[in-house]
Formats: C-alpha cells, sequence, structure tokens
C-alpha cells in the first residue's frame, strides 16, 4: 500500500475543482461530510461498493480527528477531484491545546483497505488527514 | 460557521456575569443570541410527523435550560454545549412520543428498494452498480439514492444492548468474548484481537474479509448470502462499536 509523500499535495491528475467544507468538530455534522464524497464520488462513477468504502473512509478520519473527547472547535475538509481520483484532505481547529490521540494501528488497517492511499499526521493541539481514492472499472 | 472572535469575547463575558448575577434580562440576551441555533437544530428533526413549530419551541426550551446551566469556565463554546443539550432534548420528545427518531419514510422505503436493486443489479451487470445506475433502476435522483444509502447506515455508536439487528432477538452484549479462530494468523491481529473479540462472531468474520482479507463488500455479501447493503451496514456498525471500544482503553 503506497501511501502520499505530504499531506494537502494535490495530484498530477487531480483537476483545479475544490469542494471546502467547514463544521463543528462534533459527530452529528460528520454526515454532511460523508454525503459530500458519496455526491462527489458518484459524479466520478464510483460504484457502490466505493461510494460505501469512501463514506466509511470519511468517517473514519473524522473520528481520528477529533478524537474521543468532546472539544470546541471546527473540522475543514477539502475534496478535490481528478478524471478518475478523489483526494480528500482535512484538519482540525480546537480552541483548546489537547493533543488528539494518535492513529491507531486499527484504524490504519481499515483504511489500508478502504483507500487507495491515505496520511494522517498529529500536531497539538490540531491534526490533519488525506486520502486518495481512485474509480476501479466495473 | 466561524464566529467573530470579538463577538465570541463579548458573547463569553455575558455567560460570566449572568454566572455570577442570574440577572434574568441578561438571560434573555443570551437566549436571544442563540434563537437561531435552536430553530436551526428544530428543523433538522422537521418532517418526522411532529409540525416544526412544535419542534422550535422545544428546542427553544432546551435552549433556555442551556443557558441556565452553561459554566462559562469549563472550556467548551456555548453553542457546542448548547446543540447537545437541543439535541438531546429533541430525541426525548420524539422518544416520549413513542416515535424514534428516523429517516423519513419515503427514504426507509426507497433503502428497501435499493438493497434488492443493488444484488440484482450486481449479477445482471456483472459489477456492483454506480450511484447512476441505480438511480435509474429505481427511477429515483443520484441525491435520493445517496441520501436513502446514508439514512440506512448505523454510523452511530450502537448500544452493547442493542438487537443486534436483521431478525436477530440477541443482543450485542450477549454474544461478545469468542474470537473468530480465521482472526489469530497475523501479529497485528493478535494485538488487535481484544478489540474485535467484542464484536459478534458474524460482525468479526465481515470485519475479516473486508480489512484484512480485502474483500470487496459485494464479494462478502455473495461469500455469506446476504446483501451488499446489509454488508455494508454492518460494517458501520462494526467501525463504530470498535471505536467506542478502543476509545474506552
Amino acid at each position: 500500500m503506497r501511501r502520499g509523500k505530504a499531506l494537502n499535495r494535490l495530484t498530477d491528475d487531480a483537476g483545479p475543482d475544490e469542494v471546502r467544507l467547514e463544521f463543528p468538530a462534533l459527530s452529528e455534522y460528520f454526515r454532511l461530510a460523508r454525503l459530500t464524497a458519496a455526491g462527489l464520488g458518484s459524479r466520478l462513477g464510483f460504484t457502490v461498493d466505493q461510494v460505501e468504502d469512501l463514506k466509511l473512509a470519511i468517517d473514519e478520519l473524522c473520528f481520528g480527528l477529533t478524537g474521543p473527547d468532546l472539544r470546541s472547535g471546527t473540522l475543514t475538509v477539502r475534496y478535490r477531484l481528478g478524471r478518475d481520483l478523489i483526494e480528500v484532505s482535512g484538519e482540525s481547529s480546537f480552541d483548546d491545546d489537547q493533543s488528539t490521540p494518535a492513529q491507531s494501528e486499527l484504524s490504519r488497517i481499515i483504511l489500508d483497505a478502504l483507500v487507495d492511499e491515505h496520511e494522517f499526521h498529529r500536531e497539538s493541539p490540531s491534526s490533519r488527514f488525506w486520502i486518495l481514492k481512485r474509480r476501479v472499472p466495473g | 460557521m466561524t464566529v467573530d472572535p470579538v463577538a465570541r469575547d463579548a458573547l463569553h463575558a455575558k455567560f460570566v456575569a449572568f454566572a455570577e448575577s442570574r440577572d434574568p434580562a441578561l438571560r434573555d440576551q443570551l437566549v436571544e443570541a442563540h434563537i437561531g441555533l435552536a430553530k436551526y437544530l428544530a428543523r433538522r428533526f422537521a418532517n418526522r410527523g411532529e409540525p416544526v413549530d412544535d419542534l422550535v419551541q422545544v428546542a427553544s426550551m432546551a435552549l433556555v435550560k442551556a443557558v441556565d446551566r452553561f459554566d462559562p469556565d469549563r472550556g467548551f463554546g456555548f453553542a457546542t454545549y448548547a446543540t447537545h443539550t437541543i439535541v438531546g432534548e429533541l430525541k426525548r420528545h420524539f422518544r416520549d412520543k413513542g416515535w424514534a427518531v428516523r429517516a423519513p419514510r419515503r427514504m426507509q422505503e426507497l433503502y428497501l428498494r435499493l438493497t434488492k436493486v443493488i444484488d440484482s443489479l450486481s449479477q445482471t451487470l456483472g459489477h456492483p452498480p454506480t450511484i447512476a445506475d441505480l438511480a435509474a433502476a429505481t427511477d429515483s435522483s443520484e441525491e435520493a439514492v445517496l441520501e436513502a444509502m446514508e439514512a440506512g447506515q448505523a454510523y452511530r455508536f450502537t448500544s452493547l444492548d442493542a438487537p443486534i439487528g436483521g431478525g436477530d432477538t440477541q443482543t450485542f452484549a450477549a454474544n461478545t468474548g469468542d474470537v473468530d479462530p480465521g482472526m489469530a494468523d497475523a501479529e497485528r491481529r493478535a494485538v488487535l484481537a481484544p478489540l474485535l473479540a467484542r464484536l459478534t462472531p458474524r460482525d468479526q468474520r465481515i470485519v475479516n474479509l473486508r480489512f484484512f482479507k480485502e474483500m470487496t463488500q459485494g464479494e462478502i455479501a455473495a461469500e455469506l448470502g446476504i446483501s451488499q447493503m446489509h454488508v455494508s451496514r454492518l460494517l458501520a456498525k462494526s467501525l463504530a462499536q470498535l471505536r467506542n471500544a478502543g476509545d474506552d482503553t
């Protein structure tokens, strides 16, 4: 499983269009991030399996950014589309200076199966992620 | 959804003053400043059989309660605290009425149709259908298909005592404790075994097939003789349970 070299990078295949969401760092808002990813994946012609995988990956990463504790802050998620791929990057911004837990081994395994490439960087008090998923011909 | 820092500081100062004085006029100002949040959250629960005006009333009363109880020294923003209080009251309102907070009926119906259509189209096409395929097959918009897929999932944490689903009458708690023997052949799986042991044997198997064997949801569905949407729902539920279990350790 190859992983990206830097967060928030733009792959050579990605186009200039970008969709950006900013929302409170609360799990009830993750639905917005999932649905946006699903809509963009659908636009790329992803199959239902790939759309569901993308949504699971978004959920995993949003929870990774917020951690288990209720904290006041925001998540910013950016989506960029290529001809046959979608890049999603996310960043948390909190009002406190707690550090976010490190990415778990289970989370890494899950993301290995769900997307083509992924990165997660923990930076106190915020964290960042980046994922890339390519369309697989049916 | 960001807040001007100056306005936020002014608001915080008002909460601090109210915490000390309990001045009713100050309370009215704080409620008024956040009434938009209450209305916004109330509208999120619309289309579930309750008049919106009633929901706004419930949300507004919850907002007053949140203003009264908010401790500005705790470190959370008021909007975060109030959102939890208001959503909790709205859910309680539905529960007291005997109605589950759930997706609109038309979404449930579309989800059930999709469950069958995905499997039949997968066989016909020889590969999983796209969202556009599903929209065409169900005479729906792609947005409606995506909404129905979302509505059918179980992304939130499921209680240990919740029914397993799919017609099962046993609970999650009654099915935990044993690790599927197929999970024990890798070192990292051994590390994860205590977490995975919290899942039912069936859910462990599905997690194993998807994340360790890297089979697709469609392949797992075919192997287990259940629908792809059911696999998707069980995976989302398992991840939520594992995440929650991980937070407890």
